[in-house]
């Protein structure tokens, strides 16, 4: 599909070493119009909307800075730590600078892990991006699915 | 072929306003588009362009009379004419670093993107097409720099409105941009009758 | 030979124009020698122009702390340039405050030297050094929170309890370029030739999976410092430390500090958080330091304890046990002042609880990141 030239300066900003050392692409290449009409496509078949789920991740966000950087029980469901290193980093599609804040999310009856940051939300929601598959951020809408809702 | 018999003076102001190079003969459309954005920008981009437009065109002229036509290699102008632009830009994107790094940023990946500005090449062409002498060349190419300069901060003002104005999703972005250009080059029009060269 | 003329021609105009850009190039792109003046002409450095002042900086040893490492995402290489170097560059201004743009505080990643220039940075940053360290230990202290120890090779760091250091983290797997990381120290600053760092595996985190998975003991690492500037106050008021997890180890520094130097008449509170017992450490340390120093409180709370363990200490979170302890055990009547560290949400959160109990916002210091 067409890449606008916003697109395409996001793609840039995404390789390894631009923002961050890793980037956010992961081990794939094709444009990321393309990774986000899938990932679309995706969502769409397990029946999940990207403004809910984005609610519950902020939510349980919220709730895990609670523990102030220790691991908190959430609803009996989730065990959540949240961290917060220095420094903030810029979202590639220019619209808004996020603190690193990271939580880890471990379904409790499965051990299955998540790994979100304040900035995969901000890109997951405004920009239905979710990252490459290979990085350690990509939100995997199986394993959302799997994580929050079951 | 003869050097037309217009004055310099008339063939700026007609440059300017009756054959805008933009909004007359469409040319360097890309960055119209995409950095008329905000007035500042676009007054930078305008600059950029008035300059790199008359330097290279008076370079251009000179390779033209003293190299291309006396070794009889007029098939060759276009490349000759795109390496000349490139070092121009070259040069003034050095400049430009040193002297305002703040409009350096600004300008971004539009500096170098100069060189392919059609308009750029346009000129040129157009300056051997009709067979200009020296002097005209400058007032053409500087009035059509001054041209482009205008259309594009005219442009820029026109989107500042836009920002504000309820847009269609659809539209929105360089739909509507496309439009309203199509809008100035109809008013531009109405220039047309004042002044009549080629 | 009439086909030659066409290439010719072609080739001499490239050459000219060649010739035009590389002249230019030099003239320039050329600063030439450039003086950098720092805090008012204590310390003059001659340099060639052309590069950031950050990097200029930096090989010259002096160190702006930068946790990016210069590439400008971070904010945290700010400094005050007195001289005229042109207006905020759009890459700039996201990270300053109105106050700090009139100021004519720059990012010194962004600024490029062209011309001779002025600058105030704080004295200390003349003490801040590269130190090329050997990992001497590695020690698991939690499951996720490593213990590392660097032998600096006989070289000597001088620092205020509290301070911490960037440790550089060199290319490796999909990692291309070196970045820096900072870490309280935890070592105290009697012992000059090492230092000692409490790193907790960040999820998803470049440097802290490094540091977990990749280095072993006797490893050849790069550290530089002392930045920062939490320190404890030259008061005799009571001390109200707050930390959990990695946050340990500014405290640990201060605590064995204070030790050291017999300034135990002073009345310090140590509130630790941690999930489990799994996750709390050094417990027989302060309780150790506990029994040396009278007027020292360590009070240590688990917010999940696992059932039927034998946890005998608070439970709750920790800022839940300190207001508590503010309205029970604390004596009020004594100038009392706050030291945290840890992430923005902890710091707001202790902040407020502190505050809620009388104690003034001034009096208050955190390593914030």
């Amino acid at each position: 599909m067409k890449m606008t030239p916003a697109m395409r300066s996001a793609q840039e900003s995404m390789q390894p070493g631009v923002i961050t050392e890793e980037g956010f692409l992961g081990d794939e290449e094709m444009p990321i119009v393309d990774m986000i009409v899938r990932d679309e496509g995706e969502m769409i078949s397990l029946g999940l909307s990207f403004e809910k789920t984005a609610e519950q991740l902020s939510y349980l966000l919220k709730e895990g800075q609670k523990g102030l950087g220790e691991p908190v029980t959430i609803d009996d469901k989730w065990l959540i730590r949240v961290v917060d290193p220095r420094g903030q980093l810029p979202c590639p599609f220019k619209d808004g600078l996020f603190h690193k804040m990271t939580a880890e999310i471990i379904r409790k009856s499965t051990d299955e892990t998540l790994i979100v940051t304040d900035m995969s939300i901000h890109l997951f929601l405004e920009h239905h991006f979710i990252e490459g598959k290979g990085s350690q951020f990509r939100l995997e809408p199986q394993l959302l699915k799997r994580i929050l809702f079951d | 072929m003869m050097v037309p018999d217009i004055n310099p003076i008339v063939l700026l102001f007609a440059s300017i306003f009756t054959s805008n190079i933009l909004l007359a003969n469409f040319l360097g459309m890309c960055s119209f588009i995409s950095i008329s954005k905000d007035m500042t920008s676009a007054n930078g981009l305008g600059l950029a362009v008035t300059v790199v437009l008359t330097i290279t065109s008076m370079l251009n002229w000179v390779l033209l009379k003293f190299v291309i036509i006396p070794l009889d290699i007029t098939y060759l102008r276009y490349i000759l004419f795109i390496i000349v632009i490139a070092a121009t830009v070259q040069i003034l994107e050095m400049i430009i670093d040193r002297v305002s790094p703040a409009l350096y940023m600004s300008l971004g990946i539009f500096l170098p993107l100069i060189t392919v500005n059609c308009a750029i090449l346009g000129v040129a062409l157009f300056m051997q097409i009709r067979n200009y002498n020296f002097v005209q060349t400058v007032f053409f190419s500087f009035g059509s720099g001054i041209g482009w300069w205008l259309a594009i901060m005219a442009l820029a003002a026109i989107n500042k409105k836009i920002q504000k104005a309820p847009v269609s999703a659809a539209l929105s972005g360089p739909g509507i941009t496309l439009i309203t250009i199509g809008f100035m080059a109809m008013a531009f029009i109405g220039f047309s009758g004042m002044l009549n060269v080629q | 030979m009439a086909f030659l003329i066409a290439p010719a021609a072609i080739a001499l105009v490239a050459a000219l124009l060649a010739a035009a850009i590389s002249i230019v190039d030099k003239i320039v792109n050329n600063y030439g020698e450039v003086d950098i003046s720092i805090n008012d002409g204590k310390k003059v450095i001659k340099m060639d122009g052309g590069d950031t002042l950050l990097s200029s900086l930096a090989s010259q040893e002096i160190f702006i702390p930068s946790a990016c490492g210069g590439r400008g995402t971070c904010g945290a290489c700010k400094c005050k340039v007195t001289s005229d170097v042109g207006p905020h560059l759009p890459t700039e201004t996201p990270y300053m405050s109105k106050e700090e743009l009139s100021d004519n505080i720059r990012l010194s990643c962004q600024v490029k030297i062209k011309a001779d220039i002025e600058l105030e940075i704080p004295d200390e940053l003349f003490n801040i050094k590269k130190y090329k360290s050997k990992i001497s230990s590695i020690r698991d202290v939690t499951h996720d929170i490593k213990e590392v120890t660097f032998d600096l090779q006989g070289e000597e760091i001088n620092f205020q309890a509290g301070k911490y250091v960037q440790l550089v983290v060199p290319p490796h797997n999909k990692v291309k370029g070196y970045t820096q990381r900072a870490y309280s120290m935890a070592s105290r600053p009697e012992d000059k030739n090492l230092v000692q760092l409490l790193i907790r595996l960040v999820p998803g985190g470049i440097a802290t999976t490094w540091v977990h998975t990749s280095l072993n003991e006797g490893d050849e690492v790069e550290l530089v410092g002392p930045f920062g500037d939490f320190f404890r106050s030259e008061t005799d008021a009571t001390m109200i430390c707050i930390a959990g997890g990695s946050g340990m180890a500014p405290f640990k520094s201060i605590l064995y500090d204070m030790l050291d130097k017999g300034e135990t008449d002073r009345e310090v509170w140590y509130f630790f958080g941690a999930r489990t017992s799994k996750d709390m450490f050094y417990l027989e340390d302060m309780r150790e330091l506990e029994k040396k120093w009278p007027n020292f409180h360590f009070v240590a709370a688990l917010s999940e304890p696992e059932e039927g363990s034998s946890w005998d200490g608070e439970t709750g979170l920790i800022t839940d046990v300190l207001d508590t302890f503010l309205k029970t055990k604390i004596d009020p009547e004594k100038t009392r002042e706050g030291y945290l560290c840890g992430s923005p949400g902890m710091i707001d959160a202790c902040n407020n609880v502190l505050s809620k109990n009388k104690i003034a916002p001034d009096k208050i210091y955190y390593d914030k990141f």
